[in-house]
């Protein structure tokens, strides 16, 4: 087999495989198969409703997919992107309690100015570490997830906590700030159009832009890269901030558009899904919009699945779990198709 | 002077059970980083020994099966990672956190099939405390630490063995050398493949043990993601114990006296948000990893395949 059918083969035989371990695991547990299978289509796609909490869950997953992805470009791997999330939905928190008086676009341009900063420093100090001082981003992205959601408790608890409120939540953000219904009577908000646009730039600048092409460079080579004069330290930085500035420009559309204020466990793990989602949407921005809607069809239907037929909901963690490392396995069994047509 | 002494002793006995199914994970991490393997999927590691060893304990009535159990429960997550990460040389970061969904999901899905949805959660007799003779006739430290429950003696043993592993041996050298510079121990014909292996079987171990404490010596029941972090803290505790076997233990103890701390400063009303507390070892890890720059506890090619043929 020539490599590129190789690869189309590997691709098709990771596809069957996890459909065929998922039907076993539902055919396990379902009342049947077929029950099962409808159940999950119309939890997903069943009615306008449905369809459009499928997109309420990519939203914050795209973002925070792209937020992996503009880490990875550079080699710094971010598992963040749930503490940038947090850090940019206090920023967004901040701004509306502060500043309930300023005129509604300017709280929402500000909001995701500050969103995009507050996230953004957040995976820069890790960055910086990681650059100057060779400190491991891996497990120093994860210390800062802890942090700030314990920050995010505490300013609950004290100077964010809602006067009239028993459970540690913020007041409701001004209603100027709330980003506007794309589906009206869905809860479908407006921050769909920022994850694409958020896409959008992040094609254009990484690879349409001097910077960009620097961050790829260091990623693929680092050594090669300081050669050539790139500075490597810089680009690491520069791609670190991108990266958590995504995260953050999530947990801003979730305060703005959904939630309308801060509360403890807002992200169900976007954070960490997300890195599933720049797996499987091959770390291209556009792929990670596809990706993200296939995952959230996996959580949104498998409600539908356990609704209609009594499979457990943890079906879908365990769909995740196997996709990964099937995408994983692939390019094992890449080598292995394309070796046995040179030998035959 | 007495009841200081009993606040005292109470403060160490709680520490230490907050402690145990951290340092006994941490020490399977420690070892397996020391072989250069990175193990994000701890907490699936735990949380497979958590289900497999109360499920196992559930059936057959006996807590010795359990804790057998919780262990190949670890293993079983810790071979597929080796897998992933020595043979398909994958990220072993996104391995691990692949792991972690999987096992999250597959244990609460095979809870769920096995006991249907409850009210009343199924539970086990917990594990009891056996008081050593001699030892446990210490003052103060003598009942804390010498009449716990046996898998607290399995960790002090552990501790020691470890200890001796890492710094007294041929294998702890061969250990270093594997996870410093597998191409000098490859040459040197040490076998660094079998070596991670190894490291990772008993990662698995330790691991599953750790999550089994959970289970069977402090719950005595299973519900969906039991273990909650603490794999991810037993990473930690690796970090401030700086990959030394009774460091590692007392950081461990640092981090459970902060929980207990917590708990009883709650109990006793003064308002002070839990997470001042709860956040206090991450920070600390940040500041140990950047204070540590330079000269860091990790092995140099922590985390990264060995692949013969490539230069």
């Amino acid at each position: 087999m020539k490599r590129k059918e190789a690869s189309l083969a590997a691709s098709l035989i990771v596809l069957f495989l996890t459909i065929l371990l998922s039907l076993v695991f539902i055919g396990v547990a379902g009342d049947s198969l077929s029950s099962s299978i409808s159940g999950f289509f119309k939890g997903a796609f069943g009615s306008a409703y449905s369809i459009s909490e499928v997109f309420v869950k990519a939203i914050p997953l795209t973002l925070c997919g792209l937020s992996v992805a503009a880490g990875f470009y550079s080699g710094f791997t971010n598992i963040g992107a749930e503490g940038q999330f947090y850090m940019g939905a206090v920023a967004a928190t901040v701004l509306g309690m502060y500043c309930p008086f300023l005129p509604g676009f300017l709280l929402i341009i500000l909001g995701i100015v500050l969103s995009f900063l507050f996230g953004g420093i957040w995976a820069a100090i890790p960055g910086v570490l990681k650059a100057k001082f060779g400190i491991s981003e891996v497990i120093n992205t994860l210390m800062f997830n802890y942090i700030a959601t314990g920050i995010v408790g505490i300013l609950l608890q004290t100077v964010l906590k809602a006067p009239d409120a028993y459970f540690p939540v913020s007041s409701y953000m001004p209603e100027g700030m709330w980003l506007f219904k794309i589906i009206p009577g869905t809860r479908l908000h407006a921050g769909l159009i920022l994850a694409v646009l958020s896409a959008i730039f992040m094609y254009v600048f990484v690879w349409r832009t001097w910077a960009g092409f620097k961050i790829r460079a260091v990623g693929s080579n680092r050594r090669a890269a300081s050669c050539a004069g790139i500075n490597v330290s810089l680009s690491l930085v520069l791609s670190s901030l991108l990266s958590g500035g995504f995260a953050g420009l999530a947990g801003f559309s979730e305060i703005a558009g959904l939630q309308h204020r801060l509360l403890e466990g807002m992200s169900p793990g976007y954070g960490y899904l997300a890195i599933v989602a720049s797996l499987l949407g091959g770390n291209n921005p556009f792929g990670i919009i596809l990706a993200s809607i296939i995952i959230a069809v996996i959580q949104v239907g498998s409600q539908g699945m356990q609704r209609s037929s009594g499979v457990p909901t943890a079906i879908s963690n365990i769909i995740l779990g196997l996709v990964v490392l099937l995408i994983l396995l692939r390019p094992v069994l890449v080598k292995a198709l394309s070796k046995g047509d040179n030998n035959g | 002077m007495a009841e200081l002494m009993d606040i005292i002793a109470s403060f160490l006995a709680s520490s230490l059970r907050q402690a145990a199914p951290l340092s006994l994970a941490a020490l399977g991490v420690a070892y397996a980083e020391k072989a250069g393997i990175l193990n994000i999927g701890e907490e699936g590691i735990m949380l497979s020994g958590a289900f497999f060893g109360f499920i196992a304990a559930y059936f057959s009535g006996s807590l010795f099966v359990g804790i057998i159990s919780g262990a190949l429960g670890g293993i079983l997550i810790s071979m597929i990672h080796a897998f992933m990460c020595i043979k398909v040389k994958a990220n072993q970061t996104i391995v691990g956190l692949a792991l972690n969904f999987f096992t999250l999901g597959l244990t609460s899905f095979l809870f769920l099939l096995v006991f249907g949805q409850n009210t009343k959660l199924p539970s086990v007799a917990s594990l009891n405390p056996i008081t050593l003779p001699v030892l446990s006739k210490i003052p103060v430290l003598g009942p804390v630490f010498f009449s716990q429950n046996i898998l607290i003696y399995i960790l002090y043993l552990a501790i020691i063995v470890f200890f001796v592993v890492f710094y007294k041996t041929e294998w702890g050298v061969r250990l270093t050398a594997v996870g410093e510079n597998p191409r000098a121990a490859d040459s040197a014909g040490l076998g660094v493949n079998a070596t991670r292996y190894v490291s990772c079987i008993i990662n698995g171990v330790f691991g599953g043990l750790g999550g089994a404490y959970i289970t069977l010596a402090q719950l005595g029941y299973f519900q969906e993601d039991i273990v909650s972090g603490k794999g991810y803290i037993a990473l930690v505790v690796v970090i401030l114990g700086r990959h030394n076997p009774v460091f590692i233990l007392l950081s461990a103890m640092l981090i459970g006296f902060a929980e207990s701390l917590q708990f009883s400063l709650q109990t006793m009303g003064i308002p002070l948000p839990s997470q001042a507390f709860s956040m206090l070892p991450y920070l600390i890890a940040v500041i140990v990893l950047l204070l540590s720059a330079g000269k860091s506890s990790s092995p140099a090619f922590l985390g990264i395949p060995y692949e013969r043929d490539k230069r």
